[in-house]
């Protein structure tokens, strides 16, 4: 039990980051096609099972792994060029071992973290190695000894200063709301409510909540702040000259800073792992209500989607019948699901700490993907913008904006703990 | 023991990289070493538990300058027939360690009579952000605010000179 609660947040940290990425780039295409009026990836089968075009993300790993490592003659510096991708997807990675998945949990009178690196350092962590990505960029693009590649890197370096200004100042203001800088704390922040309001971060400083979605759009070099890779204007940016898995690791580090980003989101905004109202320890001693509300929850929705997929589903494949494999599964586990709660929510186990931080775990997710497809909703509504654009809206209106909205809270902080 | 053999990994990492910075030929050379530098001794300080120095020491050195370094290194584009050729500079730099070395000597002789060497382990909230923070700003705070005034009046006049040439 020991062993499992201390890997228990490293593991999360790799599935959140690594293995969702092919979910991303399956839902990126799906939400691409759901905005553009268009079917999406639905060829790609094995055995007739399409499992709605995640198939296709897989073949594509594929190909990008098993594709032919390529070195470009004219390339000088082999060792930067080779090292860049690498610097990319590691700070991307970093970045997300200090989030928080659930709260600490104490069992036997040991406390457990579940964050992957329980340090007080939190959000100063994510800056730290949010900054140390654009070196990946900077130096892929240098060392591709490539026009296209060097303007790529130098507009995301410019942009990546620019926004971490921004980004860093309207973190201030969170800190000086919240009182801390560790993460956790300011999740157990959150979970208080003023009169009926609960106080997530987006409630009680909606302006530093903007503006730092804003700039997690320009870190991540998502559109539409990707100026650095504008394929109209220079090719592919800094990855013109990469391709196979030296590529990949770019594309893999984009998904996973925006992974990162969005769990930050969720963290400092969002309420994290809590839902509103209820605080771990109301959780635990509403346990099997919230339980009952789940099952209740969890049928509604498989009904829908059974009764959404049978209208839907209309693409023929040779082979199996898919229509009846996912029925079946979804049936299966949603009894099993049902089955493994109502054990709890009849009152038969005393796990309930273990359980109340799955479910925190569930609530992480659900808030998490949320996020992401906020991200892509984003990419494929906005238009990207202009360099110059860029530049104006980070210095002369998100700078200003900023240190405004921490002037005002400090005055509030002060104000409102005056009398104390 | 596992302490001291990281603190040698570490030390050895910094040196030889703070060494490659001063003798590399092309500047793109220099500041990456340089980077590497930063960044292991950040780690140096996340050893001693000085979590707030090894995390600022990243965002504002490794992070923010050298990135800014870079960027200026590259907007120069310096060919390799640009560089100066630096003909004797493996005996410069031989020359002048061995003239500074005594005085290496008498550095390090300080260090171990000094009261650091003696009280080796530092308190338990050493370079922790409540420390940094309440250190600067009660007991240090004339100071801290005289140098953020200063850096205040460099920021201003940066902006004025870069207004004045259009």
């Amino acid at each position: 039990m020991n062993t499992v609660l201390i890997l228990l947040p490293l593991i999360l940290t790799i599935l959140f980051s690594l293995a969702t990425v092919p979910i991303l780039v399956w839902m990126e295409r799906r939400v691409a096609a759901l905005i553009q009026d268009r079917l999406g990836p639905n060829r790609c089968h094995i055995n007739g099972i399409r499992l709605g075009g995640i198939i296709q993300s897989i073949a594509d790993m594929m190909k990008l792994v098993f594709k032919e490592e390529f070195l470009p003659s004219h390339i000088k510096n082999k060792f930067y060029y080779l090292v860049a991708p690498s610097i990319a997807f590691m700070s991307a990675f970093l970045t997300f071992m200090v989030i928080p998945y659930a709260d600490n949990i104490t069992i036997n009178d040991k406390t457990y973290y579940m964050q992957a690196l329980p340090t007080d350092l939190g959000v100063l962590w994510f800056l730290a190695f949010a900054g140390l990505g654009v070196y990946g960029i900077i130096l892929g693009g240098w060392a591709s000894h490539n026009k296209y590649a060097i303007l790529g890197s130098m507009r995301a370096t410019a942009q990546v200063i620019g926004y971490e200004v921004a980004m860093g100042l309207s973190l201030v203001s969170m800190l000086i709301t919240y009182g801390t800088i560790s993460l956790n704390e300011m999740v157990t922040y959150q979970s208080q409510s003023f009169f009926i309001i609960p106080a997530w971060g987006i409630v009680i400083q909606p302006i530093a909540t903007i503006i730092f979605i804003i700039t997690a759009f320009a870190e991540t070099n998502r559109a539409p702040f990707d100026a650095a890779e504008g394929e109209s204007e220079i090719v592919a940016g800094y990855h013109t000259e990469y391709g196979a898995m030296k590529f990949g690791l770019y594309f893999v580090a984009e998904y996973i800073a925006m992974a990162a980003s969005g769990a930050l989101i969720v963290t400092i905004f969002l309420g994290g792992y809590q839902l509103p109202y209820l605080n771990t320890a109301d959780l635990i001693n509403n346990f099997e209500l919230v339980l009952w509300l789940i099952i209740a929850f969890a049928v509604v929705t498989s009904l829908m989607f059974l009764k959404w997929m049978k209208s839907h589903n209309i693409y023929n494949t040779s082979g199996l019948d898919e229509k009846k494999v996912y029925a079946t599964l979804i049936i299966g586990f949603t009894a099993f699901a049902i089955l493994l709660m109502s054990y709890y929510a009849l009152g038969f186990g005393h796990a309930s700490a273990v359980g109340v931080m799955i479910l925190q775990f569930a609530i992480f997710t659900v808030k998490l993907f949320f996020l992401h497809f906020v991200f892509i909703w984003v990419r494929w509504t906005l238009p990207r913008f202009r360099y110059d654009q860029t530049q104006k809206l980070g210095w002369n209106i998100l700078l200003p904006l900023s240190l405004a909205n921490i002037f005002i809270t400090a005055i509030v902080v002060v104000g409102v703990n005056y009398g104390n | 023991m596992q302490n001291e053999i990281i603190f040698t990994i570490l030390a050895l990492i910094t040196i030889v990289s703070s060494i490659v910075m001063i003798s590399a030929h092309r500047p793109i050379d220099s500041a990456l070493s340089f980077i590497v530098t930063l960044v292991s001794i950040a780690a140096l300080f996340a050893l001693v538990n000085a979590t707030f120095l090894f995390v600022v020491q990243i965002i504002i050195y490794a992070g923010a300058i050298l990135s800014l370094i870079l960027f200026i290194i590259m907007f120069l584009n310096i060919k390799d027939s640009n560089l100066p050729d630096e003909k004797h500079k493996n005996r410069w730099l031989m020359g002048t360690s061995i003239i500074v070395a005594p005085f290496s000597y008498i550095l390090i002789d300080l260090i171990m009579r000094s009261d650091i060497a003696v009280n080796g382990v530092a308190s338990e909230n050493f370079g922790t952000i409540k420390d940094v923070g309440l250190t600067l700003f009660s007991k240090w705070i004339l100071p801290f605010e005289l140098v953020s005034i200063l850096l205040l009046v460099a920021l201003v006049g940066s902006v004025t000179l870069s207004k004045k040439e259009d």
